[in-house]
């Protein structure tokens, strides 16, 4: 007598439900945790983000008895102007309002690229804002000044340690405020 | 003929299936958002009433600080007044009689937390996170610049936030 082997029955075209029920329960306790959580105004600083290499490029350039100073004076009625001071001789540049009340942020990026293209070992920048400048224009102004935001535009920097150069978008990511405390 | 009542036929013990995947759908939805926009920063700024701050293309994270903010109404360190802010300006009454850039209720209190920070050596010494008002002028950020740098806290951080 031969043995008849056994076969499950399988429907093939049966449908079958998923249980959501448990992943629908996991989703309402997320939910709620992440609304409280989540901060929907996110904010950032604005501060001095700098690269190793930077960094030691700008210890450098402190170093040096005369610094090459770059200073950006903003006014709202004459404009942008920028004074190189190398070595005793100062240069201006000056970058005019566009139809008398805005600032020519474009025009500030191309002269500031020159200053640097000229001066690569220079970071730091000096602010001097007049006293009607709105804060906004102040944080445009140092987001003009930190980068090149162009891949093309590069600047060189040495390694101090390996001797190295390596290429930075970076301009003048140091932003300091030189008439604080002045009268 | 006496005329009989139609009865809807309810059975109360009977169970029905309830359809959850488009609310599943939705929960996912909702989810995949909440996630996206979850703040991986380890420090959390509460914004601060009347205050709109300028846009900047800066990606660093916010540090610990001692929170400042400045508005077209009051000066304030974390959630205590300090000062009025009247025409754009802080107010003539907290400023020092001998010097028009010295708010000396700021000093006043920033000395005193100064103190507290050497005391416990805190990571937030000389730092100050400042969260001020976009159309405010330099003229008043000026003033609390100077008076936080007279007070020891020199190392300045502007809060903005992410935009173009």
């Amino acid at each position: 007598m031969s043995r008849r082997r056994f076969k499950p029955q399988i429907d093939h075209n049966s449908e079958f439900e998923l249980d959501l029920a448990p992943l629908l329960a996991v989703m309402v306790k997320l939910v709620p945790v992440l609304l409280v959580s989540s901060a929907f105004v996110q904010m950032m600083i604005i501060e001095t983000e700098l690269p190793q290499v930077v960094q030691q490029a700008i210890a450098k350039e402190e170093k040096k008895e005369k610094p090459t100073v770059v200073t950006l004076d903003i006014d709202r009625e004459t404009g942008v102007k920028v004074t190189t001071n190398k070595n005793g001789k100062e240069t201006v540049r000056s970058v005019a309002m566009v139809n008398k009340t805005d600032f020519n942020f474009s025009g500030v990026k191309e002269v500031l690229i020159q200053v640097k293209q000229e001066n690569p070992e220079v970071f730091k920048i000096e602010f001097n804002p007049a006293a009607n400048v709105p804060y906004k224009e102040i944080v445009k102004m140092m987001d003009t000044v930190r980068k090149s935001n162009d891949n093309k535009i590069q600047f060189p920097v040495t390694d101090e340690k390996t001797g190295t150069t390596t290429q930075t978008d970076f301009m003048f990511p140091e932003v300091q405020f030189s008439n604080v405390t002045d009268g | 003929m006496a005329r009989t009542r139609f009865k809807i036929d309810t059975k109360k013990n009977k169970s029905f299936g309830l359809n959850i995947t488009s609310m599943t759908d939705m929960f996912t939805i909702l989810l995949v958002f909440l996630l996206q926009n979850f703040a991986a920063s380890e420090v959390q700024i509460d914004p601060v009433d009347k205050l709109r701050l300028p846009t900047s293309v800066s990606d660093r994270n916010p540090v610990d600080g001692i929170k400042i903010s400045i508005n077209q109404s009051e000066l304030k360190i974390d959630q205590k007044t300090i000062a009025a802010v009247t025409n754009n300006e802080v107010d003539k009454s907290s400023l020092d009689p001998s010097d028009s850039n010295f708010i000396k209720p700021l000093f006043d209190e920033l000395q005193k937390i100064n103190a507290e920070l050497v005391a416990k050596k805190d990571v937030k010494l000389g730092r100050i996170l400042l969260q001020a008002d976009q159309e405010l002028p330099y003229s008043a950020l000026r003033k609390v610049m100077y008076t936080a740098s007279m007070a020891g806290f020199p190392n300045l951080k502007l809060v903005t936030t992410v935009g173009n």
